[in-house]
């Protein structure tokens, strides 16, 4: 298969783990996640940090899940008392927080430079084996995490999820906590976003805190909106459709001469506000799924 | 620390603050109306510094090149430009989206604020800008240095506030305009004629950000992100000071200005933001409805 | 089984209940009415733990739940029902139930992933004892439909429906009857009838005083945030200051 497919394909994979996060937090439970890029980043500097001091692969995979899910403890904790619009402003800010602190604390994170010379994943294999065998982890890293999803929403668990997210009070009414599962919820699809961070550490071979702006999470909000929210299936063809969408504008710059790659950036940045402003006015049902609008 | 560089810092901290409050309150005001954070406020500011910079550039060299003339038209023009774009959001999408989940909103004014920035790197570019004024050199008062275009800052800040309240309390649109915010059931069961009121509402929101832009791009410089990492600190503010009041926005804004100038030396300066979105998230953790808030909006 | 003992509840400066003293034994029937903005949903939301008592205590089954969180109320047996029906929309009947009953140990990431066996057994005997409670509440047709399917009385009786899976000692239901077509009305006070059958306390708000009067034993009046009248409702009805309440409106 073609190299540059090959390489488009793994990014679709990267972002899908991210959209089944999200779209579980979101989808299933309610909680406005507009932090989502955050637990994407930490993930991405555990491993990629780890493994440059030599640690085997799989424990800083295992570590930047672990590091992505805790740090969405306190924001869990938050997402108990507050109510929606509080919760987005708390997570955003959360997420340029860590963006910051990213860019500052040079000593560990090597700042606004970024880290190069990532360990590539599967890179002993060589060429294309390589690119090959990162496509297949990251399929079978997909597939387990749209299992588990599965299983998740399935079962009674999945059950309250969705109870809480169209009645909270009543939940509460019926003696049950719905703190204890937003937050495990939270802790869940952070831990995807972990794990999808360090596959793009190791897969990029260099990160730098620009890669995580807020932009990324809106990315992936776009994924699960077109792909109509709450919908497994959906996050995964919405995902398709933002990255075709991404590299499609690519194209676009080659066929038309004289624009920068720093326009393109902005065409995207307008064409992605202007596709949340056309969602939400036109395809409200993508935002809410099946739920009842 | 000494007491000149902590006088120094809260000298500072109340300028940021008085600056911060402008888009607080707009941030305030739209939130207890339209019932819902409108990101597109600090996006909205970079439009009215870019605006006013621009046009003040053209002006230079003609008669209206005189630093503060050539200021005041720049900034005239910033207003009407973010006024308009402001009741045009509020026309072409918010407006719809009434009856509408407050995520939807909420959503559509983050990609407002992305289409605004990137409409704005298309035209511009992304190169800095600064405004033309006079350099001048800061007054010394035994170790407290102010520099006098902060304290013009200020004052500007002040009046504009002062008149925005001032309209606030005795104007009659306003009182109305302030009753709303207060009490939204009011406005329907009363009758009030909501979508003038709507109108005057976006608009004032696009004056406060122009203005506050504009003050902003004076004291630093004028860049895409100029108005979005003000962003969080004007939540943080409208939070503190409780939804809904004005009083609160400002009380709040001036809270965090200083807040964040007095963090400077224990965590350097380029953690304000990280400053405000941890008074933010402490305020919310022990008080959900915000310090002076009503606990019956928290939930 | 529940002792009101005191209470004010006050927003700001206004207090809209004052110095409520009610004492519900088990298993009794108690009807609350009085005038809007008595201060009957407020005392229930006190009751239930929505709300924060500024004065007095309130004691369940032997213990103080004054400062308790409302969930922690529920699960020592005391269930209410709201005014407006809280139905969860994107569940069926069925699963509105079932996410209603107890059910820790099954509720978990945990559970979904390796205790799938578990949960489906406890799914099935869950099931089993919804269609008894939906049996008794007159909804065992509409099982498997959506709940926001159901019409505005369907949805009130699966919020009773609801607050049985908890096997509660005690249900507040806040206006029951509200909203509520003549026909639906007359199955309402038979489930009503059946569910105090079992032993279960009742205490319900309602300003339909005829649907009232059918099947309480002791009824309550407020006004004004304080409590007016209690007793056996003829006579409660007839005493002067609940007329004078009602100034004079059908009683």
């Amino acid at each position: 298969m073609d190299a540059y497919l090959v390489a488009v394909f793994s990014v679709v994979l990267i972002y899908a783990l991210l959209a089944i996060g999200l779209n579980l937090q979101y989808g299933e439970t309610g909680l406005i996640n507009f932090g989502h890029v955050a637990f994407f980043a930490l993930g991405a500097y555990a491993s990629a940090l780890l493994a440059l001091r030599g640690w085997p692969l799989p424990a800083t995979f295992a570590v930047a899940a672990a590091v992505a899910a805790v740090a969405a403890v306190p924001l869990g904790l938050a997402a108990l008392r507050l109510r929606q619009d509080y919760l987005a402003i708390v997570t955003l800010g959360f997420s340029e927080t860590v963006r910051l602190v990213l860019q500052e604390e040079r000593a560990i994170t090597l700042g606004v430079q970024g880290v190069p010379g990532i360990p590539k994943l599967f890179g002993a294999l060589g060429g294309r084996a390589t690119d090959l065998a990162i496509l297949l982890a990251l399929l079978v890293a997909v597939a387990l995490a749209a299992w588990a999803t599965h299983l998740l929403k399935t079962s009674p668990f999945g059950r309250l999820l969705r109870a809480i997210r169209d009645n909270e009070t009543a939940v509460t009414a019926l003696g049950k906590d719905p703190a204890r599962y937003k937050i495990q919820v939270f802790m869940f699809g952070a831990a995807l976003a972990g794990i999808a961070g360090a596959f793009y550490a190791h897969f990029l071979t260099f990160i730098s805190p620009e890669q995580f702006v807020p932009l990324v999470t809106f990315y992936v909000w776009m994924s699960i909106i077109l792909g109509g929210v709450g919908s497994l299936r959906g996050a995964l063809a919405g995902t398709l459709l933002l990255v075709a969408f991404l590299e499609g504008s690519r194209f676009i710059r080659d066929l038309v001469p004289g624009v920068a790659e720093v326009q393109m950036a902005s065409v995207r940045l307008a064409i992605v506000g202007l596709a949340l402003i056309l969602f939400v006015l036109y395809r409200p049902q993508g935002l809410f799924g099946r739920q009842a609008s | 620390m000494t007491l000149a560089g902590v006088a120094n810092l809260a000298v500072n901290g109340l300028v940021e603050g008085a600056v911060i409050a402008l888009p607080a309150l707009a941030l305030t005001l739209v939130m207890s109306i339209a019932r819902f954070p409108n990101a597109a406020t600090g996006d909205l500011m970079t439009l009215g510094a870019y605006v006013a910079v621009g046009v003040q550039a053209v002006l230079v060299g003609s008669a209206f090149g005189a630093p503060l003339l050539g200021m005041a038209v720049a900034t005239l023009a910033a207003v009407v430009a973010c006024a308009i774009v402001s009741v045009a959001a509020y026309e072409l999408i918010f407006r719809r989206l009434g009856r509408a989940a407050m995520v939807a909103s909420l959503l559509a004014s983050i990609g407002l604020a992305f289409l605004i920035r990137s409409l704005i790197t298309l035209v511009v570019g992304h190169e800095q800008h600064t405004f033309a004024l006079p350099l001048v050199r800061a007054w010394n008062f035994g170790g407290l240095r102010v520099l006098p275009t902060d304290l013009a800052i200020g004052a500007v800040a002040l009046v504009v506030l002062a008149a925005v309240f001032a309209w606030l309390h005795f104007g009659r649109s306003g009182r109305l305009l302030r009753a709303v915010a207060d009490n939204p059931d009011l406005a329907r069961l009363s009758g009030i004629r909501a979508q003038r009121l709507m109108w005057l509402l976006w608009a004032l929101a696009g004056v406060l950000s122009a203005i506050g832009g504009v003050l902003l791009g004076v004291k630093s410089v004028v860049m895409p992100e100029l108005g979005w990492e003000l962003l969080l600190p004007a939540f943080a503010a409208m939070i503190l000071g409780g939804i809904g009041s004005p009083a609160g926005a400002v009380a709040g804004a001036l809270l965090m200005g200083v807040g964040q100038e007095l963090s400077v030396p224990l965590v350097g300066p380029t953690y304000k933001i990280a400053v405000a979105f941890a008074v933010l998230f402490v305020v919310l953790l022990l008080r959900p409805a915000g310090l002076f808030g009503r606990p019956e909006l928290a939930r | 089984m529940l002792d009101v003992r005191g209470v004010s509840i006050e927003f700001g400066g206004f207090r809209a209940v004052d110095g409520v003293t009610l004492a519900v034994p088990p298993a009794a029937i108690v009807g609350i009415a009085g005038t809007n903005g008595a201060g009957k949903t407020t005392l229930f939301g006190a009751i239930a733990g929505q709300l924060r008592v500024a004065r007095g205590e309130i004691v369940f089954a032997g213990r103080d739940i004054t400062r308790l969180a409302p969930n922690r109320r529920a699960r020592l047996g005391l269930a209410r029902t709201f005014q407006v029906p809280r139905e969860f929309g994107s569940l069926s009947v069925l699963d509105n139930l079932r996410a209603a009953a107890p059910n820790d140990a099954h509720e978990s990431l945990a559970a979904a992933w390796f205790g799938r066996a578990g949960a489906a057994r406890a799914d099935g005997e869950l099931e089993r004892r919804a269609d008894d409670v939906l049996a008794l509440t007159g909804l065992s047709t509409m099982r498997d439909q959506p709940a926001s399917a159901l019409s505005g009385g369907q949805k009130k009786l699966l919020e009773l429906s609801r607050a049985l899976m908890g096997s509660p000692k005690c249900i507040l239901l806040d206006e029951p009857f509200a909203g509520v077509n003549p026909v639906l009305i007359a199955q309402l006070l038979d489930v009503l009838r059946a569910v105090h059958a079992r032993g279960i306390a009742l205490v319900v708000i309602e300003h339909n005083l005829q649907a009232l009067k059918a099947v309480v034993r002791r009824l309550v009046v407020m006004d004004q945030g304080r409590v007016i009248a209690d007793g056996e409702p003829g006579a409660v009805l007839d005493d002067a200051r609940v007329q004078e309440a009602y100034m004079g409106g059908v009683v």
